[in-house]
């Protein structure tokens, strides 16, 4: 797609394991595109190769095939200099905001060093943008000579974001932000994002296990199982009519608070549990799994079809699977 | 309560945290029953106690550095500073407990049968091969596939599914009456969360076991739990049937967590979050601990209340009769 800020096209990534005998494929054929302004949101379970696909996506991971775009540059055909210029406006936040920061260095050091490592500007200079970007977070000044240490789980997570901002990046994968935190304070820096989206004219992709999350950020969802993609669409379509039966499982194990005379009264329970990504199951990934696994998805790999103008689907039955598979417990009944 | 009805009953129950001459005061006047067969849920966010509560009932808290106060009665022994010869037939026969991350509660050096198998020598008296006959009925309990091959395996032969099984298998192997439930679907994808929940309500129900399920899920505790706890910085402040707790909180801080989760906001809209951060222990206010961030404070919440019995609800607020605050459900959901 035309003025697409990231282009993936059929992206592959592979790595040996550890005795070299085998091959890990954690991303295996993925193509999309983001587009400027939005925040285009992954979810997947462990193991799904949402966290490799959003490292490559800020070149932390070089393709073993396809390829990833920046607007319309493959940065891996650059030179080294003119791809480390290149990949700084495109930033990456993780989930573990203790582990991102350094404990020996003080908060405004922290924010400061990607502008030291970039160059430009005198001290004085990047201290005031890194000021700049603690305030634009919610600290107060007060935090810049502070240690990790004296900072809670959010307060930190808030120091990484300020830290990406002051290389003015254009795009910035956000790899489970939320999931170490708090719901309280969950919300808190949700708003945050959404705030920065706006001020700065941000693009996210926003990449998480949560249901609940991704689908009150994105404006689309893809969901990712086992190195590919099984479905793409709005949030609203993906959450309201989803037509991938991984999708369809995932949607209903979502633990809902609600009394139970209002929750829905049933539950989709896939059995066992995520394949191995050395050796994925033959035709469709998810048919191991699939309360509606017929023959032919075993011996033909579905292909990644456009379902209805933006919405895209990888299921030989998708359309036709209703989210009432015959296998399902009724949940109530069970516990009764 | 009917004393015939009481499975344990926990009164002014408090953990003090000793180091030196500081001391810490990390929950107090924790106060809470439990019949038969019942589920309760502990919710509550990081810090808030609800950890600590759970292993000062098995006196699994380090006894040089904690002081614990009040009572818990369990069939006419209080586990308060229960002696360790009697503790032990407490452990693994009445109560038993498991935790969020199978892998550190597991020995590493011991197939899964050993663990089973230990459990089950310690309390009754059983021959190798009548111990391992019933490991493996309790692993195919469970639903471990192949139960014989994982009686013989170490845990890091096993996904964190099968492992957290397998916990539940030796936890529950004696059927205890109590089984207290640390955060155990936390470290689990959302579909194995589910796979996991459904097992632990029918082992509940075959067995009568009653739950005390710790979690910081609303959404888990809502599927679970036939009565939640609320806890804020190291108190009880509301204690209610999870159903009604969730349409009619009763404690302005119950109403927060709930009102902060994201599928009550429509898609980007800012999230209602609570401003400000739990109080230091080192410094709790005499008065409501929440006041400082309650959007309902009046001057009378600078004193000290109990928790105080209304409409079913138990709930440590001034103003709980005259408040009318929102719970989990959308306008939607509400007015329907």
């Amino acid at each position: 797609m035309s003025g697409a800020i990231v282009t993936v096209e059929d992206l592959r990534i592979h790595f040996p394991t550890q005795d070299r005998r085998e091959t890990v494929k954690a991303v295996d054929g993925i193509s999309f595109s983001v587009q400027p302004g939005e925040t285009f949101g992954v979810i997947g379970e462990s193991g799904s190769g949402k966290s490799t696909l959003g490292r490559a996506v800020v070149c932390l991971l070089k393709p073993t095939g396809g390829r990833v775009l920046h607007g319309d540059i493959d940065p891996y055909a650059l030179p080294a200099a003119a791809l480390r210029q290149r990949r700084r406006a495109f930033q990456i936040i993780f989930q573990d905001p203790n582990a991102s920061l350094n404990p020996r260095m003080s908060m405004l050091d922290s924010i400061r060093e990607p502008l030291d490592i970039a160059g430009g500007g005198s001290r004085a200079e990047r201290d005031a943008i890194a000021l700049e970007m603690l305030e634009r977070v919610g600290l107060s000044a007060d935090f810049a000579g502070r240690y990790p240490h004296e900072l809670s789980g959010g307060q930190k997570q808030r120091i990484n974001i300020a830290r990406v901002l002051t290389v003015r990046p254009r795009l910035i994968v956000c790899d489970e932000v939320v999931a170490a935190l708090d719901v309280s304070i969950r919300a808190d820096i949700l708003n945050l994002f959404a705030d920065l989206q706006r001020d700065f004219g941000l693009t996210y992709l926003f990449i998480t296990h949560d249901l609940g999350v991704v689908s009150h950020v994105s404006s689309r969802i893809a969901v990712m199982y086992l190195g590919r993609f099984m479905e793409l669409g709005t949030a609203e379509d993906l959450a309201e009519r989803p037509l991938h039966p991984y999708t369809q499982a995932l949607l209903s194990a979502e633990p809902i608070p609600l009394p139970a005379a209002m929750r829905r009264d049933r539950r989709i329970i896939l059995q066992g549990e995520i394949p191995s990504p050395t050796d994925p199951p033959s035709g469709c990934r998810f048919r191991t799994r699939c309360p509606y696994a017929q023959e032919i998805c075993a011996t033909s790999d579905p292909t990644w079809r456009e379902a209805a103008p933006g919405r895209f689907v990888a299921c030989h039955f998708a359309g036709d699977v209703t989210g009432h598979p015959v296998t399902n417990q009724p949940h109530k009944e069970a516990i009764a | 309560m009917n004393p015939d009805e009481t499975l344990l009953a926990v009164d002014g129950l408090g953990i003090t945290f000793v180091n030196g001459n500081t001391r810490v005061e990390a929950t107090s006047d924790i106060g809470f029953a439990i019949a038969p067969g019942e589920r309760v849920g502990i919710v509550g966010e990081s810090g808030c106690g609800k950890t600590i509560t759970g292993l000062s009932l098995l006196g699994l808290l380090p006894p040089a550095t904690t002081i614990v106060a009040g009572t818990a009665m369990f069939e006419g022994e209080n586990l308060i500073g229960l002696p360790m010869s009697r503790m032990r037939h407490v452990r693994g026969r009445k109560i038993s407990m498991i935790f969020q991350e199978p892998m550190s509660a597991l020995d590493p050096v011991f197939t899964i049968g050993q663990q089973i198998g230990e459990t089950i020598r310690t309390h009754f008296s059983a021959t190798k091969a009548e111990a391992r006959e019933r490991a493996v009925a309790a692993l195919e309990s469970v639903g471990i596939p192949s139960p014989e091959r994982v009686h013989d395996s170490y845990p890091h032969q096993l996904s964190g599914g099968m492992r957290q099984r397998a916990m539940i298998a030796i936890a529950l192997v004696c059927e205890p009456r109590l089984l207290i439930a640390d955060e155990p679907t936390t470290a689990l994808d959302v579909t194995i969360q589910a796979q996991i929940i459904d097992l632990l309500l029918a082992q509940s129900a075959r067995s009568g076991t009653a739950l005390l399920f710790i979690t910081h899920d609303l959404g888990v505790v809502a599927e679970t739990c036939t009565r939640m706890l609320t806890m804020y910085a190291g108190e009880i402040v509301e204690d209610a049937p999870v159903d009604s707790a969730l349409v009619r909180p009763r404690h302005p801080y119950t109403s927060g967590l709930l009102r902060s989760l994201p599928r009550l906001s429509a898609r980007g809209a800012v999230l209602p979050s609570i401003a400000g951060r739990v109080p230091d222990l080192r410094d709790m206010p005499r008065g409501c601990r929440f006041a400082e961030r309650c959007g309902h404070r009046r001057a009378e919440c600078a004193q000290a209340q109990v928790l105080e019995e209304a409409d079913g609800h138990r709930v440590r607020c001034w103003r709980q009769s005259e408040l009318v605050l929102p719970g989990a459900l959308t306008e939607r959901e509400a007015a329907a």
